[in-house]
């Protein structure tokens, strides 16, 4: 039943870094981590520009999306299998060290890319979509939070499950290790022991006067490097009768537990992922354009096209580089201030990254 | 002959091998029933109770229905049939729980794989649940009970979890609406059991042998007359030969065999003028008339439109090509129509001369001379004991140029997925005196293209989207990143299409709106 051993597969890659200078790079010491198509994780070491580690996913099925580190910086651990399985990939080694299959021959579980792990490193808590399935139907069940032990090795089987809502897309862990937020239709925290709802705020019924409902999708759980998890969110806005489409922001602080939403601009840009800044006063945004936001007066600083589209932004640990990855083959490496593009690092057989998360590794 | 579901997979291309697995295999299937063979192929999962199937007799589909519930069962459960199996099951189960002509008309659209067609309108619930995704015709081309509708939605959910998360999905409880809401009421639109089914399945199949009339038209193309000869192959299917010709007087021979599903939906494999061609028609109830398009099976956007009339039903006239002239001009017809006699005679009425220069089983050609000041208007045709109201038209001058479709789309193509094309066709229109308007059929028109507006200016998308043919096609240009575009973007394009046709001196100018955009990655045959 298991797939074959994982293999390293090469390291050291050289490097292919595309004709642009390499400027001012202060972020010294990052390591980034992303995922491309078939089944490829890659480590890179942002200041140079260059793949350190590739890694291959067993049973990968062809799509990497949401990518978890540990807090030790160790293991990353990645959706698989078309949202079945959750693969942990020691960075060292290469070797899948651990394992959640989440389905079962009789029934199918997906995670839609939520999951999120203790401040200790020991308990993955993974968010499941189970349908069972009969001989000639399926029956939607009630969806539910699985928690895995990390030692559990490459079988690894859930120690205990809690009843979940519909509709997740994103989990994030509190700094405490008491609880963990999940959003969905709202924003909810819950009792990482017992898995009781601790809280429940609206996104869907927000407190905006005059707004919609917000759209917001956001499946990319960066709260690196402010401690700060940021999503854009699109509504209609009314004002003397006139009605404007508005992107705003959700920040979401996940020590303090303050919750703000405000808008920025009529919309005009897509926007996919965007991450805050260690001081708070920028986020940036991508998705074809670059773009950067004043968190302090709510208005757009500034934007730029892309070569293409990225789906996922993440910023250097100082905030001194604004890297993005997602979509393509090649991570971007652009800065913040002029937001002037710096470099661009194509990855090895260019597969695209697709959904996968680019994540900064926390220093080991 | 026969592509079945293994070779599709080989071929990877799923389009071509599900229209063409609605196609007829060449042999019969006189060997086990078709309830047999669903109690040998199916009745491990779908258990069998007091002869009826879990599931499989709870649900009524086309033909085409059938072929996507067999290619998802090779797909996601991996159940492998014989070829001859799989076309066995599929006319059993159409052959026994299909849909009555009524209950399939109103989305034929999607069976015949009409290109630019307009979805269903089934109200703004059942188009954001459904309708975002896949069209409503694939949801009005069947028929279940509210409990197997239900059963319906828990399949959606479990096979296609992104659909919750999806836009106009995410905004509102999807799984709790799709699992109370939309059931009965889906129960109450598209009921298993209906009076149309039971009187329909209970009726003896026509038998469609004979000689035949057929009238074609391809959009921005040839129009096509002739006759087909139509016999039973003695394998409970038709073999079709056809002696056709263009207005030119090119001939068009070809031969199709076919099969008849639900006593109705003829589907036929064809080769016609030395192309390969699928034919997707509906026999009228009473056997008399045969309707419905034929296309490419590579390249479904291109094809024509299709009728067949018994030659000895009624006399009458299906066309008359062209379909209007000029006063004071001259020229010469053909008249397609059954039950014509030997001499043939031909009116068009007041101020107009005719001489029948040949006449042929099926059609007649004239020499026509319009008297210039003559009355413009509809004009009756009249052969010996035929006659057709509003079949030609008499006009002065062109009124108007309308483009069909008025709405367009292109798909870039290239590698695994082709381009798919977009053919528009100017339809002249004209008043005659008392304000009336005369279709007076297709006109020959000088085509071009313009952004459709400033931001299509702006992003370039006439230079980027492809180009226009003298017939009206539009042909996409290549899929992929374009470096030389905004964010390396597609060759996508939001265009005006615009026809210009001279009248005398004068120009008559139309427009219409295209979409050149991305390919369609996954193909079903109905979509």
């Amino acid at each position: 039943m298991r797939m074959k051993s994982p293999g390293l597969l090469a390291v050291a890659l050289v490097a292919v870094v595309a004709a642009v200078a390499i400027g001012p790079t202060a972020a010294a010491g990052d390591m980034l981590v992303t995922a491309a198509k078939p089944d490829k994780l890659y480590v890179i070491d942002a200041a140079k520009r260059s793949v350190v580690s590739e890694f291959h996913i067993p049973n990968a099925g062809s799509l990497i999306m949401t990518i978890v580190p540990s807090p030790d910086g160790k293991v990353a651990y990645a959706l698989v299998n078309r949202m079945e399985s959750i693969s942990g990939i020691d960075l060292k080694t290469g070797k899948e060290v651990f394992r959640a299959d989440l389905s079962t021959p009789g029934e199918r579980v997906k995670d839609f890319c939520a999951f999120t792990i203790t401040p200790d490193g020991k308990e993955l808590i993974v968010y499941e979509l189970p349908t069972k399935l009969l001989p000639s139907e399926f029956q939607v069940q009630e969806p539910r939070f699985a928690v895995f032990k990390t030692n559990a090795g490459r079988s690894a089987k859930a120690i205990r499950t809690y009843p979940a809502p519909r509709r997740l897309h994103m989990m994030l862990m509190r700094p405490s290790g008491k609880s963990f937020y999940a959003i969905g239709f709202d924003l909810y925290e819950y009792d990482v022991a017992t898995g009781k709802q601790l809280n429940s705020r609206g996104i869907l019924k927000w407190d905006m006067p005059s707004h919609s409902q917000p759209d917001l999708l956001a499946f990319w759980p960066v709260t690196e490097p402010s401690g700060v998890f940021t999503s854009p969110v699109i509504s209609d806005a009314t004002t003397d009768g006139k009605t404007t489409m508005k992107t705003g922001l959700m920040s979401l602080d996940v020590t303090t537990d303050k919750l703000e939403f405000f808008d920025f601009e009529d919309t005009s840009a897509l926007i996919f992922s965007t991450v805050l800044s260690p001081d708070r006063k920028w986020a940036y945004g991508v998705y074809s354009t670059l773009t950067k936001v004043d968190m302090e007066h709510h208005v757009l600083a500034g934007r730029v096209p892309l070569d293409h589209t990225f789906y996922s932004v993440n910023l250097a640990t100082d905030g001194h580089e604004i890297y993005m990855g997602g979509a393509m083959c090649d991570v971007g490496f652009y800065d913040p201030v002029t937001l002037e593009k710096r470099a661009n690092l194509k990855l090895p057989d260019c597969g695209d990254q697709s959904l996968a998360s680019l994540r900064v590794l926390p220093a080991r | 002959m026969s592509i079945g579901l293994p070779k599709m997979f080989r071929l990877n291309a799923a389009l071509l091998g599900l229209v063409l697995a609605v196609a007829p295999s060449a042999h019969a299937t006189d060997a086990p029933s078709g309830q047999a063979l669903v109690r040998t192929y199916c009745s491990g999962c779908h258990l069998e109770h007091d002869g009826a199937f879990e599931r499989i007799n709870s649900i009524r589909k086309t033909p085409e229905g059938w072929v996507m519930t067999l290619f998802r069962m090779h797909q996601v459960h991996g159940l492998a049939l014989p070829e001859d199996v799989h076309d066995g099951i599929v006319r059993y189960l159409s052959d026994t729980q299909g849909l009555a002509p009524s209950e399939a008309a109103p989305a034929r659209f999607a069976l015949e794989r009409r290109p630019n067609a307009k979805d269903l309108d089934l109200g703004p619930e059942l188009a954001t649940m459904c309708g975002r995704c896949h069209s409503l015709a694939r949801v009005a081309l069947q028929r279940r009970d509210s409990a197997d509708w239900l059963k319906h939605m828990h399949f959606h959910v479990g096979q296609f979890t992104s659909l919750e998360y999806q836009a106009s999905g995410r905004d509102r409880p999807w799984w709790t609406i799709a699992s109370t809401e939309l059931p009965p009421k889906l129960g109450q639109l598209f009921p298993l059991t209906t009076p149309a089914w039971t009187a329909w399945s209970q009726r003896a199949a026509r038998d469609l042998s004979g000689s035949w009339v057929v009238v074609g038209h391809e959009p921005g193309g040839r129009d096509l007359y002739g006759t087909a000869e139509i016999a039973a192959d003695g394998h409970g299917g038709y073999t079709a030969h056809y002696r056709l010709k263009d207005t030119a007087g090119t001939s068009v021979g070809g031969e199709s065999h076919a099969i008849v599903y639900t006593g109705y939906e003829w589907r036929g494999r064809a080769e016609l003028g030395g192309r390969a061609s699928r034919e997707v028609f509906a026999a009228s109830e009473d056997g008399s008339r045969i309707v419905g398009r034929w296309f490419d099976p590579e390249h479904t956007e291109e094809g024509g439109d299709w009728t067949a009339v018994r030659n000895d039903a009624q006399p009458q006239v299906l066309a008359v090509l062209p379909r209007a002239m000029k006063a004071g001009s001259s020229g010469s017809v053909i008249v397609v129509a059954t039950g014509i006699t030997s001499p043939a005679t031909l009116s068009l009425g007041a101020g107009t001369t005719t001489r029948v220069l040949a006449s042929d089983a099926g059609a007649l050609r004239a020499s026509v001379e319009i008297a210039s000041n003559t009355a413009t208007g509809a004009r009756t045709v009249s052969i010996a004991g035929a006659s057709g109201q509003g079949a030609f038209a008499v006009y002065d001058k062109i009124d108007k140029i309308e483009i069909r479709p008025s709405f367009g789309i292109a798909r870039v193509g290239g590698g695994k997925i082709a381009a798919v094309t977009a053919q528009f066709e100017a339809i002249g229109q004209a008043k005659d005196a008392a304000g009336n308007t005369l279709a007076l059929g297709p006109i020959a028109a000088d085509w071009s293209t313009l952004p459709y507006d400033a931001e299509a200016a702006r992003t370039h998308d006439e230079a980027f989207g492809g180009g226009i043919q003298n017939s009206g096609r539009y042909v996409p240009a290549g899929a992929g990143l374009n470096p030389v575009r905004e964010f390396s973007g597609n060759n996508t394009a939001n265009l005006k299409v615009v026809a210009r046709v001279r009248d005398g001196t004068a120009t008559v100018e139309g427009d219409s709106h295209l979409i050149v955009t991305v390919q369609r990655w996954i193909t079903t045959p109905i979509y």
